[in-house]
């Protein structure tokens, strides 16, 4: 974060003219340099968490793992490169919302963002906001939120990483970055391309996952120009285009593929005047899927949305200490696919943030929601939160908030299945943390509950028809652990990351937790370094989880990693990264029958000039 | 319970000795743990690998869940759609494996995998010294449907039979087979014959969604036709048409009547025994004779299941909560059409089976 203000105070003194002090610049340039400014002044009682460079560089290949040992998420993989779903806090995949530089992405199918078609490697940051969201952030916002966030850097420079990597099951990965600036324009690019055999042998048996091969292609560009001294035009693309086969179990041979395409554009306009800053994008996203119930025939079945949207918003600051924020937000989706006919849907919302800090040392937050999304009625869904700075070391945050999630087209529409009486979901949680702040190390400690009533589930009626209904309503609460430290002696770094969280997430009717959710998860990690050489452990705990009608063993599986930089004063340097993973060759099962990879090994290298 | 070799050691002796001494009073000789009782195969969740086979002794005091993993120390597979027997084996149809489970009936030892060139392997029934299985293929084409043609001595596929699309259930009777077409992922409204001598099919149509199959005591094929849900281009519910009871002389493959159920309640399973046939509609069971000509306005049972069978003058029924992940068995007296029993089994409970 140290950097961040770094980076953006020195922007500020290349842009003079616009600020009138530094906070005051910080702030400015929140709007220009970042995508989603309501993530930091707006949300003071939310616990965040942002990963930094050498965790992102540490876990290049994918999403997934970069979260699931490096945060108290949780995560369900169908086997290495298949569908991933994330969780926080005991709640589902769908309860979860990933937004692209501040707009939520989660598929208008299924409700879920699938963490294996977005590659870590073409953000700048990634933050995660634990808690209910739904007031910034929309529909799935219950559990938490995952931010994908690219910057645009307003100075000069031009910088390029070509990256390379080899890995176990013939795997193959190969990425170009580059980045440009001077004070009036920006670029970044980023495309990242991996295939993999991801034939690994299931450990203790004479199987090797079979049909599990894929390869995708992420392509991110991002632009910005100052118009003029207070309009800045900034340009968000991404596009992701995959080709999974999809493996079996250690029971259910497999033959199916899967061919997903996601493209994502955004424009948009900031203008910058005095005390407003206003804020207009529009976008086109599309997501596209094509289900092979057999690889080896043409036919296959095909999902497909495309989601126009406007967005406009409005920030006034009325002094120093008060700030206030409108939304407006329109959304059409169009859908069309082989199960569901060709279904619409308008969504608009109107949203109003405040955030004042009466005192140095208290900081609070009101924000209201109201949704109006053709079909049904969207719950009114509100936040409140607060920070109190009792001493220089230690924070008090605390939020409430009402959330919801609407039924996707898959729950509405789906032949046959679909419900067409469904209403949202809708939840009411508290969130209370704690933050110590030191010198050497910080930590932060969290206790939450989340009660959500109307539940969809897919459940079958009394003929075995499968068919969503509102029924359930769940509880969860528990507690969350994040610590950090760091400590240097000499040219000698010294980093530790830990993360506990204990989660009772239970259905309200039979008191039962519910399937797929640990009791139990931890994970550590341990960075060295020393001049140009680094060296990185991780390790992961996941506790024991039900499944329908049994339990699935808890596991530990470590990662280790070392790498190198030559030439690290010169014009063009050179890295070279070896990283061994599942260092135990630990078998393990993260979903039922679909045993994860025994002990593999990456080497990596990346040039940078 | 389980019975030890010695045990059966020594009831085959005495069977031995029994047999040499008065051949004209047979004694029934306990083959295996699992006889003299139901065998229920619980689909288990799509694509979870948790199916099952439970056992249930005739007089309900043993129940076993998990026999085929019990006894074999592996698991059965992922969703089991049937069991059929055949010369003291019973071979399990696991549809999502893509395989047929070959076990003696009696001891749930197993004998011997089939899981080559089965896709969307179904029911299965054996004639002319054969064993022939109703396989969807992939559910979405409908040009690869067949009954696959199992050669029992190698436990192979040995050759396949075309047919329309969706084979459901299987019944041989007189060296025919006759495959009833629910449709697979679409639907259908043919019962398929097959001469096992020629493997010649002949198609018989009957009304929307054929499914569960039985012959009566004048030896007619009855049917049981769910009816269809219908839908627009858009995929919207625009009805459901009639479900109905065809009786089919076999002779010429002529309808001998049609019972249509034009009430909005659609029928599912079906039952019989000692000339009379069972059946669900509307959450409700009622009975029928052989010759009714109209359909009974007066249940029998007012509950409803998922898997049905009827023995003893008793109706066995099984329910189950896929979500919640629990199977149960219901034992209905037929005289007194009251409950006397519930069993706990697993999830997906569906077929019964009487193993005697």
């Amino acid at each position: 974060m140290k950097k961040i203000v770094f980076f953006l105070v020195f922007t500020a003194v290349c842009l003079p003219g616009f600020a009138q002090s530094i906070t005051d610049s910080i702030q400015v340039l929140d709007e220009i340099v970042l995508s989603d400014s309501k993530l930091i002044n707006y949300a003071s009682g939310v616990k965040q968490s942002v990963l930094n460079d050498s965790v992102l560089k540490q876990n290049a290949k994918s999403l997934t793992t970069l979260l699931a040992f490096n945060s108290n998420l949780y995560f369900k993989e169908n086997g290495l490169g298949m569908v991933s779903s994330p969780s926080f806090r005991g709640t589902n995949a769908s309860q979860t919302a990933v937004i692209w530089n501040g707009i939520n992405i989660n598929s208008q199918l299924n409700g879920q963002t699938d963490f294996n078609t977005l590659s870590s490697s073409n953000f700048n940051s990634i933050s995660i906001r634990s808690g209910g969201g739904s007031v910034q952030y929309g529909s799935g916002a219950i559990g938490g939120s995952i931010h994908l966030n690219n910057k645009l850097a307003f100075n000069t420079h031009f910088d390029n990483a070509v990256q390379a990597s080899y890995s176990s099951f013939n795997t193959k990965q190969t990425g170009y970055s580059s980045s440009f600036g001077t004070n009036l324009f920006s670029v970044n690019f980023g495309l990242f391309y991996v295939e993999s055999d991801n034939d690994y042998k299931y450990l203790g048996t004479n199987k090797v996952n079979e049909n599990g091969a894929f390869e995708n292609l992420n392509l991110n560009v991002n632009l910005g120009y100052f118009i003029s001294r207070k309009d800045v035009l900034k340009l968000y693309s991404q596009s992701y285009i995959g080709e999974r086969e999809l493996s079996g179990t250690l029971v259910a041979p497999a033959r199916s593929k899967y061919e997903d395409e996601n493209y994502r554009n955004m424009l948009e306009w900031v203008r910058i005047s005095g005390r407003l800053n206003s804020s207009l994008k529009v976008g086109h996203f599309q997501e596209l899927f094509n289900y092979f119930e057999n690889r080896n025939t043409d036919s296959y079945t095909f999902g497909k949305v495309n989601t126009y949207l406007l967005n406009h918003s409005l920030n006034v600051r009325l002094s120093e200490t008060l700030q206030f924020k409108t939304i407006l937000d329109f959304n059409s989706y169009e859908g069309a696919g082989s199960s569901f006919g060709d279904p619409k849907r308008n969504a608009f919302s109107t949203t109003v943030l405040l955030n004042h800090k009466p005192t140095e040392k208290l900081d609070y937050g009101i924000n209201l929601r109201k949704d109006f999304t053709s079909g049904f009625e969207s719950p009114f869904v509100f936040s409140l939160d607060a920070t109190y700075q009792l001493t220089k070391q230690y924070k008090i945050q605390i939020n409430g908030s009402k959330n919801y999630r609407v039924p996707t087209f898959n729950d509405l529409y789906w032949n046959p299945g679909g419900n067409l009486d469904l209403v949202p979901e809708s939840s009411y949680q508290v969130d209370i943390g704690q933050q110590f702040n030191f010198e050497y190390y910080n930590f932060k400690l969290n206790g939450y509950y989340i009660n959500t009533e109307d539940l969809i589930q897919w459940q079958p009626d009394t003929n075995g028809f499968w068919s969503p209904e509102n029924i359930a309503e769940s509880q969860s609460y528990g507690a969350e652990l994040e610590l950090e430290s760091h400590y240097k002696i000499k040219a000698h770094h010294f980093n530790v990351n830990a993360h506990y969280s204990y989660t009772v997430s239970e259905n309200m009717e039979t008191k039962k937790q519910l399937i797929y959710v640990p009791f139990h998860k931890a994970n550590v990690s341990l960075a060295y370094g020393y001049k140009k050489f680094n060296m990185y452990y991780q390790h992961l705990f996941n506790g024991e989880v039900f499944i329908t009608g049994s339990a699935l063993k808890g596991y530990n599986v470590g990662n280790i990693g070392m790498g190198y930089t030559l030439n690290e004063k010169g014009s063009i340097n050179y890295e070279i990264n070896f990283k061994v993973n599942n260092l135990y060759n630990t078998y393990y099962e993260n979903v039922a029958l679909r045993p994860m990879p025994n002990r593999n090994y990456q080497i990596q290298t990346i040039i940078k000039f | 319970m389980k019975m030890n070799k010695l045990t059966l050691l020594a009831l085959s002796i005495g069977l031995i000795f029994t047999s040499c001494t008065s051949d004209d009073n047979p004694v029934d000789v306990i083959k295996g743990d699992y006889d003299n009782g139901l065998l229920i195969v619980n689909e288990g969740n799509f694509f979870q690998g948790n199916a099952s086979v439970s056992y249930v002794s005739n007089d309900y005091s043993i129940v076993e869940n998990n026999i085929f993993d019990n006894v074999n120390s592996r698991l059965l597979g992922d969703t089991a759609q049937s069991m059929a027997f055949s010369e003291g084996l019973a071979y399990i149809v696991v549809n999502v494996s893509q395989k047929i489970e070959v076990v003696d009936r009696y001891t749930f030892e197993s004998i011997a995998t089939i899981d080559t060139e089965l896709v969307n392997p179904r029911y299965m029934a054996f004639a002319n010294g054969k064993g022939y299985v109703t396989d969807w293929g992939d559910g979405g084409s409908t040009t690869d449907d067949v009954v696959a043609v199992i050669n029992l001595s190698t436990n192979t596929v040995e050759s396949s039979i075309s047919v329309g699309e969706g084979p459901e259930q299987i019944l041989a009777k007189d060296g025919k087979l006759y495959v009833s077409h629910k449709g697979g992922w679409s639907t259908n409204n043919i019962i398929s014959v097959i001469d096992t001598a020629t493997n010649a099919v002949q198609t018989v149509l009957v009304n929307d969604v054929p499914d569960e199959m039985i012959f009566n005591q004048a030896g007619e094929l009855v049917v049981l036709c769910e009816g269809a849900t219908q839908y627009d281009a858009n995929w919207n519910l625009t009805g459901h048409t009639d479900g109905s009871i065809v009786r089919i002389n076999v002779s010429n493959n002529s309808t001998v009547s049609t019972l249509i159920f034009n009430d909005d309640k659609y029928p599912s399973l079906m039952a019989y025994k000692d000339g009379k046939l069972y059946y669900q509609a509307g959450s409700k069971i009622y009975s029928l004779t052989d010759t009714a000509t109209s359909l009974p306005t007066e249940s029998i049972i007012n509950d409803s299941f998922y898997g049905m069978a009827v023995n003893n003058n008793t109706l066995y029924g099984v329910k189950t909560d896929f979500v919640g992940g629990t199977g149960d068995m219901l034992i209905y007296d037929l005289s007194t059409k009251s409950l006397t029993s519930t069993k706990t089994l697993k999830v997906g409970a569906a077929k019964i089976y009487f193993n005697d």
